[in-house]
């Protein structure tokens, strides 16, 4: 069965206006002894020029490998397929998955780099901090004393002591510097969109919140757009204009931050609405989601989600829904999208 | 950070006093007492010695007091040892102290070359095993390189000596030099240093090579894990994405932190590399510190039987100590720990 | 909160770490349950992984060889074959061929491999024993008595194994075979004491021990539910380590002489006769010293593949300690895998 099966006027033939980065049919599987593993499912998403785009989704949902594919950094033995198209603000569009090894290397941090969730291990051990920024200047051919110049800058914009930092090795940086060390790494060849996957998940709440708030900073300063990726979505919708929302490797949900939260339009992300701690309002109403994600290796046919899902019917198990775009700036895929707000209430409220 | 240097230096001086103390007691506990053996030999070599006569030679011989008591006997044997007396041999008639002197630098030249080379063998090829992980390059030589390490070094060397010393003729199959040799060594007559040198090498070449085989084997496997650690390591990846090229990770990344926890192995081997070329000496009959040492024992030539044993704990007090002191400086990981594993 | 008291009353109940995972536990399944940890699961590991099956395999043989051998196979004696015969040179009456004296070469080896494995055995016995009692007490009991402890293991660890051996060796002169496997392993303890001691630390700060601890249970109780099973790993390397140690020392000091002997008990007795027999010149001699050669390199290489195979299964943790890379600084002279850089310490 394919996926475009009612080709009803569906969002991904909308193209939006100035999309950076536009995934088609962005697909990554694993072959393995029991089988082929497919741990990105056919991703269909535009990623404007300037704007953060927050991916939310539980741990398993191939996250992570949507951010490693942004980059065609699967890990071997990974297949990537589809189409990832990067359009720079000058010059032609470059197929991402189409590039020779030194086309890529020039493509990677020079153009979209990234911020990884081991940050804490993202660093050579035995090399001072400066190290790790010069080489990589080197090593894309940069002015070394321009570069340097461009390093104090963004230490100091991310409140960090650039003389001590650069001196230091990674052990002698808390959590948090280290972190905000790799942010400047991340962006000393001045690349066009960052891709962050779960850069804030080693953090306590605190150093979260404020690297959030540097992050927003960043994006002004540098014209950057912005891919967060976690599995926090509290955490993401105080920093993303839109908000992703990947279940079990496909996009279950699109749209803008605010109407994603005051109206969600599929069942999984109200239950994750629903599933979030909040100090705020009592242990009673919290949700867990029961049930547990599919695996990979035998994604079942139909909707990903309607084994857990509340309103599922013999459609849903049958039939996968397409993404439909419930407004202009909001796609859902799910048959029932129009009845599920009726259908499930929201019991939590996350504000931004 | 300070209280780490004084607890490693009170720890040195306490294992080389408690290594004394055993020394001393095993001495005394020795078949045939040595000193009551050497009184009867000197009594009935020289009737007309005095009783004061025959203990001074005694002690002199022994580092031993005979009569006095136990704590003074103790004391005095352990200050002999501080000052660098380690009494005097009882076969040769020489200290002890002189015949270590003149044997040691033997021990150093063999297994300071052999622990080298073999350190060298076996980090290079543990690292290619490592980026070939899983092929047959690395199948084929992790076994190659278990089966070096489980054999015993001396039995290379009886091997090594029986095919290559008397089968094949192409080696020494012992001593120091050739006969014929002068042994020079110094600026002014190059010529002959280096042909003796040369011929030195020669006749420790098979003793050299049995230590390596084993050896190599065992860093070659150390190497190897170590280096698949890093090769899984996050940082690398980066590094990877970060657009470095391959060689810069493979020596400032791969290499580096692979390597640098083998430092202090390698110090510590340095220091009971002494210690194992005990067997190995006396295949080779080559005259060095190991090679006395069983001479000693054989002899009953306890003074230097135990002032060997003293000097070999000595040396790896050494090789450890400086490990400790100086692992902070190699590598930054280890700065911000101190002495804080107790 | 009922799950704590679940688990309260599984400690109770004496069984610490089936408390997680169970509730009500029955006598014949805790029965299954420690068959499967202690029989089943180490089983499984060595019919798992190539390394381990190879080595478990030369180790049952030398043992059946040892057990059974001199029972099956005549014993060496002067003249019961014609002198210095090579392999096979006359069917399989003398399989390996005779000595100079016309004593059966394989009859030597078979005859002096039980008291190779009786120095083993014993010699691993002891090793473990004193090793995890000073281990576990150091971990155990902190303070004063860990400090002390802690300096007796480091001094032994630094005193070189070999040279103190053959003091001890030409003090004691040790006839038996197990006082000879006690004395040749005299200084392996100190690494297996010291790797225990540290597991014990970083163990009984996990919760079920603390919770055995709150609960009242003795310290003996707590040691032998829940830090025996952890350190399992710890103690088969240091019986491998022990191993060959007594290996490697006693066929060397056989071999140098510096161990008494009145007959051929061991390999390294047939090497010296044989290099003093002419072995080292005489071709037609060679089998009298690649036999024994061959026996020994075969049973450490066996012990060195099923220890290293077993390693690996049962400690998923050697690959992954990154963090403990810098304990080298501290622990100089630990040496967890039986890799080593030139034989005995």
């Amino acid at each position: 069965m394919s996926r475009h099966a009612d080709a009803a006027p569906t969002a991904k033939t909308q193209t939006r206006s100035d999309a950076i980065l536009t995934c088609r049919d962005l697909s990554v599987e694993f072959t393995m002894d029991r089988g082929t593993s497919t741990v990105l499912n056919g991703l269909d998403i535009d990623i404007e020029r300037n704007e953060i785009i927050g991916i939310v989704g539980e741990s398993g949902s191939g996250k992570s490998m949507f951010a490693s594919a942004l980059l065609d950094a699967v890990v071997e033995p990974g297949v990537t397929t589809g189409t990832i198209t990067y359009r720079p603000a000058e010059g032609r569009e470059i197929d991402v998955l189409d590039r020779s090894d030194d086309q890529l290397q020039q493509l990677r941090w020079e153009d979209i780099s990234m911020v990884f969730q081991g940050a804490l291990s993202s660093f050579n051990p035995t090399l001072k901090l400066r190290g790790h920024f010069v080489e990589t200047l080197e090593a894309h051919g940069y002015d070394v004393e321009s570069g340097m110049e461009r390093t104090h800058e963004l230490l100091s914009d991310l409140y960090l002591d650039p003389g001590r930092v650069l001196g230091s090795y990674p052990h002698e940086l808390s959590g948090g510097m280290k972190q905000r060390a790799l942010i400047a790494l991340s962006l000393v060849l001045e690349p066009d969109v960052l891709v962050m996957d779960e850069p804030t998940a080693a953090l306590d709440l605190l150093m979260q919140r404020s690297i959030i708030s540097l992050l927003s900073a960043l994006r002004e300063k540098y014209d950057l757009t912005m891919v967060f990726i976690t599995h926090d979505l509290p955490l993401v919708t105080k920093l993303a204009d839109r908000i992703g929302v990947l279940y079990a490797f496909e996009l279950a949900e699109v749209s803008g931050t605010e109407e994603l939260l005051r109206s969600p339009r599929h069942p999984y992300t109200r239950a994750l609405l629903n599933s979030t701690p909040d100090i705020e309002s009592p242990l009673a109403e919290m949700q867990p989601i029961e049930g547990s994600a599919p695996d990979p290796v035998d994604v079942p046919p139909g909707c990903p989600y309607h084994e857990r899902c509340p309103l599922a019917t013999a459609d849903c198990a049958a039939v996968k829904p397409a993404m439909e775009a419930a407004s202009e700036t909001h796609d859902v895929a799910c048959h029932y999208w129009e009845r599920v707000p009726d259908e499930i209430d929201l019991t939590t409220e996350v504000s931004r | 950070m300070q209280q780490y240097y004084l607890e490693r230096t009170l720890q040195a001086v306490i294992t080389v006093v408690s290594v004394m103390t055993l020394a001393f007691f095993l001495l005394r506990l020795m078949p045939g007492n040595p000193a009551d053996a050497y009184r009867a030999e000197l009594i009935q070599n020289n009737p007309q010695l005095s009783q004061a006569d025959i203990d001074h030679r005694v002690e002199q011989k022994l580092n031993v007091l005979p009569d006095a008591p136990l704590h003074e006997q103790y004391i005095n044997y352990v200050a002999g040892l501080l000052q660098g007396d380690l009494g005097e041999s009882i076969n040769e008639g020489v200290p002890v102290s002189e015949i270590i002197s003149e044997a040691l630098p033997w021990t150093i030249f063999t297994m300071s070359l052999a622990l080298l080379l073999s350190f060298a063998i076996g980090i290079s090829f543990g690292a290619i095993m490592a980026y070939k992980e899983g092929s047959y390059f690395d199948n084929g030589l992790s076994v190659l390189s278990i089966f070096c390490n489980s054999i015993p070094n001396y039995i290379v060397g009886i091997l090594s000596i029986w095919f290559l010393g008397y089968q094949l003729e192409l080696f020494p199959t012992g001593g120091r030099y050739s006969t014929e040799m002068e042994p020079t060594v110094g600026l002014l007559e190059p010529i002959q240093t280096l042909a003796f040198l040369g011929d030195a090498l020669w006749h420790a070449s098979l003793l050299i090579l049995s230590y390596t085989v084993v050896a190599a084997g065992g860093w070659a496997l150390r190497m190897r894990g170590n280096s698949i650690q890093v090769l899984g390591e996050e940082y690398l990846r980066v590094a990877r994405l970060r657009g470095l090229s391959e060689r810069r990770i493979a020596t400032r990344y791969v290499g580096r932190n692979a390597v640098l926890p083998l430092y202090t192995a390698l110090l510590i081997a340095i220091g009971f590399a002494l210690g194992g070329s005990v067997i190995l000496e006396q295949v080779f009959t080559y005259p060095g510190v190991g090679y006395y040492m069983i001479e000693g024992l054989e002899a009953r030539d306890y003074p230097l039987m135990m002032g060997v044993f003293l000097v070999m704990t000595v040396a790896v007090v050494l090789g450890v100590y400086i490990a400790d002191l100086t692992y902070g400086l190699i590598d930054p990981r280890a700065q911000t720990r101190g002495g804080d594993h107790r | 909160m009922s799950e704590r008291t679940e688990s309260l009353r599984a400690i109770d109940d004496g069984d610490a770490f089936e408390a997680v995972a169970d509730k009500t536990m029955s006598r014949r399944e805790r029965y299954r349950r420690l068959f499967d940890r202690w029989v089943l699961a180490p089983g499984r590991i060595i019919r798992g992984d190539v390394r381990a099956r190879i080595g478990a395999s030369i180790l049952l043989l030398y043992a059946l060889v040892g057990l059974f051998g001199p029972r099956l196979y005549t014993e060496p004696e002067v003249n019961q074959g014609p002198r210095s015969i090579t392999p096979l040179s006359e069917g399989l009456t003398h399989p390996l061929g005779t000595d100079n004296l016309g004593r059966d070469i394989l009859a030597q080896i078979i005859h002096a491999t039980p008291s190779m494995l009786q120095m083993i055995v014993a010699g691993g016995l002891f090793v473990t024993v004193l090793g995890v009692t000073v281990g576990t007490t150091a971990g155990f009991s902190g303070g004063r008595t860990d400090r002390v402890l802690s300096l007796l293991t480091d001094i032994v660890m630094t005193i070189p194994g070999l040279p103190l051996i053959v003091i001890l060796a030409a003090l004691l002169e040790p006839q038996d075979p197990v006082v000879t496997g006690l004395v040749l392993t005299i200084n392996v303890w100190a690494g297996l004491a010291r790797e225990i001691r540290s597991q014990v630390l970083s163990i009984s700060r996990h919760s079920y021990v603390e919770a055995s601890q709150a609960m009242g249970l003795s310290t003996p109780t707590i040691i032998v539910k829940d830090i025996l099973p952890n350190i399992m790993p710890y103690v088969l390397i240091t019986f491998v380590n022990a191993a060959r140690q007594v290996i490697f020392a006693s066929i060397g000091l056989y071999f140098l002489g510096v161990l008494p002997y009145d007959s051929v008990v061991n390999w390294g007795v047939m090497i010296d006769q044989a290099v003093s027999g002419g072995a080292m010149h005489v071709m037609s001699l060679a089998h009298w010293l690649i036999a024994p050669l061959a026996a020994i390199t075969l049973l450490s290489f066996g012990l060195i593949l099923f220890s290293q195979g077993t390693d690996r299964m049962f400690n998923p943790r050697v690959r992954a300690r990154h963090s403990s890379t810098t304990d080298t600084a501290d622990e100089p002279a630990d040496e967890t895998t039986t890799t080593t850089g030139g034989g005995i310490r």
